[in-house]
């Protein structure tokens, strides 16, 4: 319950304070550098950013990629983990091959190389997501297999196709109304690891052109344009460290979230 | 001869050498196949910017006649395997081989990336394991702190470390491997040492702190879910000491967290070669951000073709410690 609802705070952050904060691009020449104030509650960077805006907008795209991107993978991971092993045999095998050998793959090497051919740091947000969705869903895939290896040896499923029902209805009926709130948990924490991705990738200047785009990874963008690079030793906190806490706090409610669901699905575990 | 092979312990470390081969296979076709799926020709990238039309239309053919690019895509891919076989991986913009190049700055990833990987083992595991023991206020307080510290953002995470550590109070150096003006090749390698050291501190601790924290929640959960099993609960009716029940349930909670240490690897060199970025350690990850900077085009493969040899290869190790470890594969019978 706390996960969830730290999870739904932040997305509501994300949706409402856009609405009532400042135009995050915008820059005030007056007012560079400036420490928190009744003004600018979160100061300003040193181009003269207002920092709650960028903070409140950032949070929004931020989970808007996390959203694409994890929705991508969500699909992937839906297609290879979920028909393989239902129909088992040597498509189950293959699939689950494949899954292994990407597994052993360094994701985040890759994603960097990839970043940096196809976006080259002008990339669009939608280039972005869809490049972090296509490196981060074995993990789901796995997950997503192993739930149903075993919903498919549950009577009720055993008993529908005893009793002749087509596989494709079993599927509908049967297996994904079951799978659902998985698939769900699946993809919040997709979303999150894209969250996480999105912002070391724009933090190191490969995530999506930060003079068009505002996410908390350009906020923290260290090496690329570097803005944070200046505010790290000139003492600039207010600069750096909401958008990171608002990070750390969404991760640790999706952690939270996550083994709370475990518990649901896994019941052994309920007693610990 | 015969009887070696079909030992379970060798069947089981050839299964394993085959299945990273195919892996190393198909990455290794994978970096064959980017640039050329690639979006765009990577040989315009190449063309310095100002030159002119005609300039650009020779300089392109001479590059493809250059790279062999003219040619059919199965000699190409042939020929990548020869010069992939013979260590080649092309020049670098500097005009030297780009393998000498990533090797001279591995050891210096390495170094970061082998101690962590253990210690944070080590360190993670006995905390999780005295923490599933342990309970009230303590035993939270440690979870709390091994969840946030193994869930949030490390590159964040090392940029508050630098700011509170070497700008703030000014313990360590704000980066690089040594100091400014120092040149290792001149002096003797106890200076070297001592001269890098505080430079070490920081990432060394960054990616400690954040790997400590996965083992440690990941081991306390395991070792409360053993400690909740049957053998446990009859030896504590029996009346065993409280050191023995420990005992008992982290060696049976370790084993999964040994299969861990493959995923963990594979995210500690991602994480190791950012980390390098924010503290200009002078490894593998910096290197390949002064490559994409530069647009450094075989640079930029070769660092990754490295890594991704360098995981494999950790990989298949790991793998091979587990059976050893595991005394169902290492004997051959099912437990």
């Amino acid at each position: 319950m706390i996960g969830i609802t730290i999870v739904l705070g932040i997305i509501l952050f994300g949706i409402i304070g856009p609405l009532f904060a400042r135009d995050p691009l915008q820059l005030n020449p007056y007012h560079v550098a400036e420490p928190p104030s009744s003004e600018f509650i979160l100061g300003t960077g040193d181009l003269g950013e207002d920092m709650f805006a960028q903070l409140c907008t950032g949070t929004r795209n931020s989970l808007m990629i996390g959203a694409i991107a994890g929705g991508f993978a969500t699909l992937i991971a839906v297609l290879i983990g979920g028909i393989g092993p239902y129909k088992g045999g040597l498509g189950d095998e293959t699939s689950n091959a494949f899954t292994n050998v990407v597994m052993v793959f360094p994701m985040l090497p890759l994603l960097i190389i990839l970043a940096a051919l196809f976006g080259g740091g002008n990339a669009s947000m939608f280039l972005v997501a869809t490049l972090i969705g296509l490196t981060s869903w074995p993990w789901a895939a796995r997950c997503i297999r192993s739930q149903v290896l075993t919903l498919k040896e549950r009577e009720f499923v055993n008993v529908a196709r005893m009793s002749g029902v087509k596989d494709r209805k079993i599927v509908i009926t049967e297996i994904l109304p079951n799978m659902l709130a998985y698939i769900i948990v699946v993809f919040v924490v997709s979303l999150s690891i894209a969250v996480l991705t999105e912002a070391g990738l724009s933090m190191i200047g490969l995530g999506p052109d930060p003079s068009s785009n505002v996410t908390l990874g350009t906020m923290l963008d260290f090496i690329g344009t570097g803005s944070t690079q200046i505010a790290l030793p000139w003492n600039y906190w207010w600069a750096f460290i909401p958008p990171g806490l608002v990070l750390t706090i969404f991760l640790v409610g999706v952690f939270v979230m996550q083994s709370g669901m475990d518990e649901v699905f896994n019941p052994r575990l309920r007693s610990v | 001869m015969k009887r070696l092979f079909t030992h379970p312990f060798v069947k089981f470390v050839l299964k394993k050498a085959v299945f990273y081969l195919i892996v190393a296979f198909i990455a290794l076709t994978f970096i064959f196949l980017i640039p050329r799926l690639m979006p765009g020709d990577p040989i315009d990238q190449m063309i310095p910017p100002g030159t002119t039309d005609e300039g650009r239309l020779r300089l392109k053919a001479e590059l493809k006649e250059y790279f062999g690019l003219n040619r059919s895509r199965l000699e190409q891919y042939i020929s990548f395997w020869a010069n992939l076989l013979q260590g080649n991986l092309g020049l670098s913009m500097d005009f030297r081989p780009v393998a000498t190049v990533v090797m001279e700055k591995l050891p210096y990833t390495l170094v970061l990336v082998i101690p962590v990987l253990f210690v944070g083992f080590f360190i993670g595991n006995w905390i999780g394991a005295r923490a599933a023991y342990i309970k009230g206020k303590q035993s939270e307080a440690i979870y709390f702190t091994s969840i946030l510290t193994s869930q949030m953002p490390f590159y964040w995470f090392a940029m508050v470390l630098l700011f509170l550590l070497a700008v703030r109070w000014p313990i360590f150096p704000t980066g690089g491997t040594f100091s400014p003006r120092f040149i290792p090749t001149l002096h003797p390698p106890i200076d070297v040492f001592l001269d890098m050291l505080p430079h070490y501190g920081l990432p060394f601790l960054t990616l400690l702190i954040i790997t400590t924290g996965g083992w440690a929640s990941g081991m306390r959960s395991m070792t409360l879910y053993e400690l909740d099993s049957g053998y446990i609960l009859y030896a504590r009716q029996l009346g065993f000491r409280k050191k023995k029940l420990i005992s008992y349930a982290s060696r049976n909670a370790i084993l999964p967290q040994f299969t861990g240490l493959n995923v963990n690897l594979n995210n500690l060199i991602g994480m190791t070669m950012i980390i390098e970025m924010v503290f200009r350690w002078d490894g593998v990850g910096l290197l390949a951000l002064n490559a994409v900077r530069s647009r450094d085009y075989f640079l930029i493969l070769g660092t990754f073709l490295v890594t991704m040899v360098v995981v494999i290869l950790g990989n298949f190790l790991v793998d091979i410690a587990y059976g050893f470890l595991d005394p169902r594969i290492r004997t051959g019978r099912e437990g």
